[in-house]
């Protein structure tokens, strides 16, 4: 399994398209739209790189994700503020105690998921907000170990949490109930298809084929595997700055994948080798940079 | 009969008087340096060990090599509010050592196997991966080679671990020799109250 990178959109700046400071997370919706927070606003991008919209969010978004129906959901540092698809304000969850520093949202059955990663677990509510019960810190360390300080999941078709545990270089799958269902992955710096440094892998998404996208730092990479752990493929290979940690990573009905590299403030697409016929692979090393 | 100064003698007082206040400044700061008050101290945001940006280089371990005494007097120190009691931790083991039978790096980083590393709370006898562990640095041993600084730097690790020079070794001298080979003049004379805020 092979992947091109196949352009870079946006990048450091003060446009409406760009990021001055912080570009933290994303997501794609169901007509394969790109979102992506940071600094405090939310981007919404053509998966050609083309600025769609851009509305301010109350505070940093530090994760983002779009139901079916379009509500977009941006978390934040105590909060989570709901978005209609036009970008006007629906609601806001706050709690600052229980979403110290959302890092992640996903969505399972009914439930709305929000990964808290000043709190180390993942927290289960109803679709209005109400808290229902935490993922994950039912266990000796009360919580996962994330010495990067950034918790991310996935959620598959059947309901099952794909959650990266860093610090024991794990990725979990847990029940919508947090029910531990078992983990894969191992510590090795030298095998790629293990994870290397103190804490991999750092990020995680879900091809709607059922394979697992994970970014790692130092060296930051894209890995794919099968949902039982076997390495399919390794992506972006010096595409990102050595500097990079907690690259947040999505992925659109053509199985492309967008990752951020969040030292030069971009969104780097990676194409399937064997797919997307429509479009020209980038030269090794260039990139094309779409700024809107 | 009082008479109003003139413009020039206004000019003449406040020029008089700063030329005052500027020597009794300079006395002073003269008067703190040679009591002692300056000393060396080692810029983190300069030295290519800790210096956030600076990664895939070698670290520099010019500190070790370079002071006069036999062991330098400068160390590396843990800062444990910081780090992150990481299960493997890139500055205690070589991360690209090959994985022994108990799914850890083989070797360790330090030249010198100054970093001791022990599990601390409730110890999961089971699952090594289930304890947090604390790293100390024996000063003893660490003669400042800056190879955990290196390793432990964002975004490998959390730069929990830094150079610091330690004053009880330290000969203070007036050309340090560390100083005069550090490529990034990161080894800097400072008064002491300046040393300690950036501390």
């Amino acid at each position: 399994m092979q992947y091109h990178r196949q352009r870079v959109i946006s990048g450091k700046g003060v446009g409406r398209a760009e990021f001055a400071e912080a570009l933290r997370g994303l997501a794609v919706d169901a007509q394969d739209r790109l979102y992506a927070v940071g600094d405090s606003k939310l981007v919404v991008f053509s998966l050609q790189g083309e600025l769609l919209e851009s509305w301010a969010t109350e505070r940093p978004g530090y994760s983002v994700a779009v139901t079916t129906s379009g509500t977009v959901y941006v978390g934040q540092p105590g909060q989570v503020q709901l978005f209609d698809p036009d970008g006007k304000p629906l609601d806001t969850w706050r709690d600052a105690d229980r979403m110290g520093l959302v890092t992640a949202i996903g969505f399972g059955g009914d439930f709305v998921l929000l990964a808290d990663a000043k709190d180390r677990c993942i927290r289960r509510y109803d679709q209005h907000g109400k808290y229902l019960g935490e993922i994950g810190r039912d266990n000796r360390m009360k919580g996962f170990l994330i010495p990067n300080r950034h918790l991310d999941f996935a959620v598959d078709a059947a309901g099952v949490i794909h959650a990266g545990n860093p610090g024991k270089h794990r990725v979990e799958r847990y029940a919508l109930d947090g029910q531990l269902l078992g983990h894969w992955g191992r510590f090795d710096g030298r095998d790629p298809a293990g994870f290397s440094g103190c804490c991999n892998p750092t990020n995680v998404a879900l091809t709607r084929g059922g394979h697992l996208v994970v970014t790692t730092k130092a060296e930051p990479l894209v890995k794919v595997y099968t949902t039982d752990g076997r390495l399919l493929a390794l992506v972006g290979q010096g595409d990102f700055d050595p500097n990079c940690k907690n690259m947040d990573v999505a992925v659109d009905s053509q199985g492309r994948i967008y990752v951020i590299d969040t030292a030069r403030l971009q969104i780097c697409v990676f194409a399937p080798a064997d797919s997307d016929s429509t479009t020209q692979p980038a030269q090794p090393g260039a990139g094309e940079t779409v700024r809107p | 009969m009082n008479q109003r100064p003139t413009r020039r003698e206004v000019l003449g007082h406040a020029a008089r008087g700063a030329t005052v206040v500027g020597l009794g400044g300079l006395g002073l700061y003269l008067a703190r340096k040679a009591s002692g008050e300056s000393v060396w101290q080692i810029n983190c945001d300069k030295c290519v060990n800790s210096r956030l940006g600076a990664v895939g280089v070698e670290a520099c371990d010019l500190c070790a090599t370079d002071c006069v005494l036999a062991l330098s007097a400068v160390r590396a120190v843990n800062d444990h509010a910081k780090c992150g009691r990481c299960y493997i931790c890139p500055a205690y083991f070589d991360i690209k050592s090959a994985v022994d039978e108990e799914g850890l790096p083989s070797q360790k980083l330090c030249p010198r196997d100054a970093i001791e590393r022990k599990p601390i709370g409730w110890i999961d006898p089971d699952d090594p991966a289930n304890n947090f562990y604390e790293y100390t640095i024996d000063e003893k041993l660490c003669n400042g080679c800056g190879e955990c600084v290196m390793a432990c730097k964002e975004p490998a690790g959390l730069t929990s671990i830094r150079l610091v020079v330690r004053y009880d070794l330290c000969l203070d001298c007036n050309r340090c020799s560390i100083a005069i080979v550090c490529p990034d003049e990161a080894y800097d004379r400072k008064p002491l109250d300046e040393h300690e805020a950036a501390g």
